[in-house]
C-alpha cells in the first residue's frame, strides 16, 4: 500500500512537470498552429543555463532565477525572429520542420558549451520529508506541484482576459482577419514564443532540481507531446489534467510492470497511450473541435 | 480624404489585376464599389488596407493617398493605426472566441480602456442582437449574426474609414436590409466614411452617395448613386431591369450580345 501511494505521488508530481512543458507547447500551438518540436531541447538548454548561473557563475538564487527567465524570454524572441518569421506565410509543415532542426541545433550548442553528460543543480526547494498516510514524500514534490498549478492558473487567466491572450487565440483562428483588425501578428507570434520558452525554462528548473540535468530531458519533452495529444493540442486544462494521467500511468505502470516485463517499459507507456487516444478521440480529451455549422 | 490615383496591382510580379484604378472617398461619405466577380473590387480594398502584401501582391504603379499622405508602401498594421479598417469578405469571425471577445480583438490597438468599454456599448446599441449573444461562441452564430459581428469588430477600432467587403454575401434579403440600415445609421451618426464593395447593386446604391462600377480591373463608370441607379446600362446589367422597368426575358437575346462591353 505504501509502495502504491509512493508511486502515485511521484507520478503526480512528475506528471505536473510534463503538464508544464505541455503548456509551453500549447502556447505556441494556440497562437500560430505550429507544433514546436524543439521543446525538449529548450527545456534542456534552460536547465543547463540555470546550472551555469547557479553553480558555475555562483550567483545566488534570487539573481540566477530572474536571469534564467530573461534568458528564456530572449531565447524565445531570437527563435521567433530568426527561424520562424522568415517562414511566415509558408506551408505549416515547413515551420514544423524548422523547429525539428532547431531542436538538434540547440542540442548541439548544449553539447558544445556543457560537454558533460550529467550535472546536478543545487537543491532549490526544502527537502524535509512529509508523511502522507503511510507514504513518505520529499517536500520538493509538493513545491513542484504547487508551482505548476500557479503557472497554469496565470496562463489560463491571461488567455481568457488579457487582450494579448485574446489576440493570440484569435490569431490561431484566422491570421488574416487579425491583420485586418490592425494587429501586428508578428508581435503576437513573438510573444507566444517568449512565454513558451519561459514556461519551458520553469519546468526545466523544476524537473532538474529533482532529477538532475541529463540528456533525458529531451525525452521528457517528447513525453510532453503525449500529454498534449492526450489533453488536446489547444487546451490548457487538458494539458494540466493529462500530465498527471501520463505521469501516473508511467510511475504506477512502470513500478509494477518492470519486475514482470523488462526495465524501461516505463518509457513506452506514454507512447502507447498516445496511440490509443488518437484512435478513440482524435481531438484529445479536451481539444477544440473544428467548428462546422451544418 | 482617401484618394487612389491610377493604381496598378500585380500579384506574384506577373499577374496584373488592376489596370489603373482611380477613386475618391470624401469625408463622411458612403462610396460603393460595384462589379461582377473578378472585377478587382476586393483587390482594390486590399491594396488600400495593405493586406495585399500578405497575398504576395503589390501596388506597382500609381499612388494611394490618405489625407495627402502616401500609404501604398505601408504595412497593414500601420494603415490600421491610421484608422483605415477592412472587414474581410466571407464573415471571418474568430470561431472559437465568444462574440464579445471577437469585438475586443477589434479594439486591440487602443489603449484607452474606458473608451473601449463605451464603444462596446455603442456596438451593442447598433446591433442589439449581439448583446444577447455576447457569451456565445462566434463559430456557432448564424450567418447574419456573424456578419454583424464582423462589422461590429471593425467599428470597435473607431475607424475613420470602414471598408466592407460584400456584407450581403449569402444573407436573406431582410437581414441584408437590416445590416445596411445599420451601416447607414453608423455612417450618419459617427461620421465614419464607408467604402463598400458589393455585388448587390440595388442595396448598395440605396445607401451610397457615390458609386464606381468596375470591370476587368478598371473603373468603367462612376457617378452619384442617383445617376447610377438611373443609368440604363447599370439597370440592365446589374439590377436586371429593362428600360420600362419590367423583367426582361434573356431567352430572346443571344448570350454574347446580351452584355454591353465597355472595353
Amino acid at each position: 500500500m505504501a509502495e502504491f501511494l509512493q508511486y502515485v505521488i511521484t507520478g503526480l508530481a512528475v506528471g505536473m512537470v510534463y503538464s508544464l512543458i505541455a503548456l509551453g507547447f500549447v502556447l505556441v500551438w494556440k497562437s500560430s498552429s505550429v507544433a514546436n518540436l524543439a521543446l525538449g531541447q529548450i527545456v534542456l538548454l534552460s536547465s543547463w543555463f540555470t546550472y551555469g548561473m547557479l553553480t558555475q557563475a555562483g550567483f545566488p538564487l534570487w539573481i540566477a532565477l530572474p536571469l534564467v527567465i530573461l534568458f528564456a524570454l530572449g531565447l524565445g524572441w531570437v527563435i521567433e525572429r530568426f527561424t520562424l518569421r522568415p517562414l511566415i506565410a509558408q506551408p505549416i509543415l515547413a515551420l514544423i520542420t524548422v523547429t525539428l532542426g532547431l531542436g538538434y541545433f540547440i542540442e548541439g550548442i548544449v553539447h558544445f558549451v556543457w560537454p558533460w553528460s550529467v550535472a546536478a543543480l543545487p537543491r532549490i526547494f526544502p527537502q524535509s520529508v512529509v508523511h502522507i498516510g503511510p507514504a513518505v514524500v520529499s517536500q520538493e514534490y509538493l513545491w513542484v506541484v504547487g508551482i505548476s498549478l500557479v503557472v497554469f492558473i496565470v496562463l489560463t487567466l491571461f488567455f481568457r482576459y488579457h487582450r494579448m491572450g485574446i489576440a493570440m487565440r484569435a490569431t490561431a483562428d484566422d491570421q488574416k482577419a487579425v491583420q485586418a483588425c490592425g494587429i501586428p501578428v508578428t508581435v503576437v507570434f513573438s510573444r507566444s514564443w517568449m512565454f513558451a520558452c519561459v514556461v519551458a525554462a520553469i519546468s526545466g528548473i523544476l524537473i532538474s532540481s529533482i532529477g538532475g540535468i541529463t540528456y533525458g530531458l529531451v525525452e521528457t519533452g517528447l513525453k510532453a507531446f503525449s500529454v498534449v495529444i492526450l489533453g488536446g493540442l489547444d487546451s490548457f486544462g487538458g494539458a494540466m489534467l493529462a500530465g498527471p494521467i501520463i505521469g501516473l500511468a508511467e510511475s504506477v505502470g512502470g513500478g509494477y510492470l518492470t519486475p514482470v516485463l523488462w526495465a524501461g517499459v516505463k518509457d513506452i507507456i506514454p507512447f502507447i497511450m498516445i496511440i490509443i487516444v488518437m484512435v478513440i478521440k482524435p481531438y484529445g480529451l479536451f481539444g477544440e473541435q473544428r467548428i462546422e455549422r451544418i | 480624404m482617401l484618394k487612389l490615383n491610377n493604381i496598378e496591382v500585380t500579384y506574384l510580379n506577373v499577374i496584373r489585376v488592376l489596370h489603373g484604378v482611380s477613386l475618391n472617398v470624401p469625408e463622411g461619405a458612403i462610396v460603393a464599389l460595384l462589379g461582377a466577380n473578378g472585377a478587382g473590387k476586393s483587390t482594390t480594398l486590399k491594396a488600400i488596407s495593405g493586406l495585399l502584401r500578405v497575398e504576395e501582391g503589390e501596388v506597382t504603379d500609381g499612388s494611394i493617398e490618405w489625407n495627402g499622405e502616401r500609404i501604398d508602401k505601408k504595412g497593414a498594421e500601420e494603415i490600421g493605426r491610421l484608422g483605415i479598417l477592412q472587414a474581410l469578405e466571407g464573415r471571418r469571425v474568430f470561431g472559437h472566441l465568444t462574440a464579445e471577445e471577437n469585438l475586443m480583438v477589434g479594439a486591440f490597438t487602443r489603449r484607452d480602456r474606458r473608451a473601449v468599454k463605451s464603444d462596446l456599448e455603442m456596438v451593442y446599441h447598433y446591433f442589439p442582437r449581439l448583446k444577447d449573444l455576447r457569451h456565445n461562441t462566434a463559430g456557432y452564430l448564424s450567418g447574419g449574426e456573424q456578419q454583424m459581428l464582423v462589422i461590429g469588430r471593425a467599428m470597435m477600432a473607431t475607424p475613420k474609414l470602414m471598408m466592407l467587403d460584400e456584407p450581403s454575401l449569402g444573407l436573406a434579403p431582410l437581414l441584408v436590409e437590416e445590416i445596411y440600415n445599420i451601416i447607414k445609421r453608423f455612417n450618419t451618426e459617427q461620421k465614419t466614411s464607408v467604402l463598400l464593395v458589393e455585388q448587390n447593386v440595388r442595396i448598395a446604391l440605396s445607401i451610397a452617395n457615390y458609386g464606381y462600377v468596375m470591370e476587368n480591373g478598371r473603373v468603367v463608370l462612376d457617378g452619384t448613386a442617383d445617376f447610377l441607379r438611373n443609368n440604363e446600362d447599370v439597370k440592365e446589367f446589374y439590377i436586371g431591369l429593362s428600360a420600362v422597368g419590367a423583367k426582361k426575358s434573356y431567352r430572346e437575346v443571344k448570350h454574347y450580345k446580351r452584355r454591353k462591353r465597355w472595353l
